[in-house]
């Protein structure tokens, strides 16, 4: 299997936005624009995270899902505000390919068994945020912003044995600090699931990238604002991976 | 072409649409397959599990199989495919029998089967027709028919070899994503599609 590079795009009231921590938010573009042109350029799947607060904002965001369908045919995952089976079938009754569960997984476990029984494990992703917490990474909910007792290595493993058929995994530590990815906790869930683990939070460059699959045992890697900023692109990322080995599929 | 999509009532069944119509023909939804057969091409599509996708097909099984037998040009897509078999381990039910073979779990340490992986040993046109390499995975098991003759493609996934592509008589399945497989897989789906329907 070749090695994915997802790009990942936060989405709030219809518009893609970014910010460090979701703070001095900026408008960055259309949604299905930058989808489009990522494909274009060799992304291998497209994220799409909702950072809207208000109920509202879900029809435009489900919206902006169907628009995306409609031009996009790259894999495509949806994240954010996901509480319930009936939002796993209205995200995917949209156009989506898979939901991403976060916070409503921690509250309700059985979400994830609910999911993968009706629409089948490979449509429901376990998004863990993971902070170090001296030997061990500790989950946190609600953006990052509230601490959990869990332990990320045994929640990832719980995710899995109820029905997720990857784990996104994000380090609070490194997200937006463009100083690499925390490979050490990243090779410790790739090694403890049996099934993809994507790698998010710390992306600085493409050699970053290359050092998640390589030493991380990634099976795909998750960028945002590298791209967004034009530090690097999907087509520069890739050439570094062919470079190192790692096989990716070629950027028409 | 009027083509019919099969909706069995789980997941994404927009892009599958889209990446369809190109214009020349007319794609609808159908969740009554006895209503689906009356069209130019029914298409199974694939999202869901398999014993439950079985339970919906149940009442229309044996009309289903005897008019894709009888010459209706049918796409089977990833459990779409499966369902063109005998049976499966995933889950309980009949599958549409219009292929001969049973449906087992990949052997592989990490499962599901997800991402892009290449296309070995085409030897199907339409591959000549529109070019495929690598195409993009959502699957735990796969097609395992009698007679190896049906397989046109095949992928693989850790140690274990399996048909990406099979076609029978007017039966073509394919267990890749065609529709989430870029450019290159719309092009690839229209010529399924359009191949089925002639």
């Amino acid at each position: 299997m070749l090695t994915r590079l997802i790009v990942c795009l936060d989405v709030r009231e219809g518009r893609v936005v970014k910010g460090v921590r979701f703070e001095g938010l900026r408008d960055v573009g259309d949604p299905v624009e930058l989808a489009a042109r990522y494909e274009a350029e060799g992304a291998d799947e497209i994220v799409f995270l909702d950072i809207s607060a208000s109920a509202e904002a879900r029809t435009t965001l489900l919206e902006t899902v169907r628009r995306a369908a409609e031009a996009v045919f790259i894999p495509l995952t949806v994240g954010g505000g996901v509480r319930t089976v009936d939002d796993i079938a209205c995200v995917l009754r949209s156009g989506a390919d898979k939901v991403s569960i976060n916070t409503a997984a921690v509250a309700r476990p059985e979400l994830l068994s609910e999911g993968a029984e009706r629409f089948g494990s490979q449509c429901v992703v376990a998004s863990i945020d993971a902070k170090r917490e001296q030997a061990a990474w500790r989950v946190w909910t609600h953006g990052g912003s509230v601490r959990t007792e869990i332990d990320a290595i045994e929640w990832a493993r719980e995710c899995v044995a109820r029905g997720a058929g990857e784990i996104l995994l994000t380090s609070i530590d490194r997200d937006g600090a463009r100083s690499g990815f925390d490979l050490a906790l990243t090779r410790a869930v790739s090694d403890a699931v049996p099934v993809p683990v994507i790698a998010s939070g710390g992306a600085g460059s493409a050699a970053h990238v290359r050092d998640a699959v390589v030493d991380g045992r990634a099976d795909a890697v998750l960028v945002a604002g590298i791209l967004h900023d034009g530090v690097t692109t999907v087509r520069a990322i890739k050439a570094e991976m062919v470079h190192a080995r790692i096989p990716v599929r070629a950027v028409a | 072409m009027r083509v019919s999509i099969l909706d069995y009532g789980a997941g994404n069944m927009h892009s599958l649409a889209k990446a369809i119509d190109d214009g020349s023909s007319s794609v609808r939804l159908e969740t009554d397959p006895m209503a689906a057969l009356d069209s130019d091409v029914i298409v199974l599509p694939g999202v869901g599990a398999f014993g439950h996708a079985a339970r919906r097909l149940a009442p229309a099984r044996t009309a289903l199989r005897d008019a894709i037998r009888g010459g209706l040009p049918c796409v089977g897509i990833c459990l779409g495919m499966q369902l063109l078999f005998d049976e499966s381990e995933e889950g309980a039910g009949k599958g549409l029998g219009v292929i001969e073979g049973r449906v087992t779990r990949l052997r592989a340490n990490r499962l599901p089967h997800i991402g892009w992986t290449t296309i070995d040993d085409p030897s199907d046109a339409a591959f000549r027709r529109a070019p495929l390499d690598v195409a993009y995975y959502a699957n735990s098991f796969a097609c395992r028919p009698s007679r190896p003759g049906v397989v046109r493609a095949w992928s693989v996934h850790e140690d274990d070899r399996f048909p990406a592509m099979v076609r029978e008589g007017n039966a073509v399945g394919v267990q890749f994503h065609p529709e989430k497989s870029s450019r290159a897989g719309v092009a690839f789906l229209g010529e399924l599609i359009r191949g089925a329907g002639t």
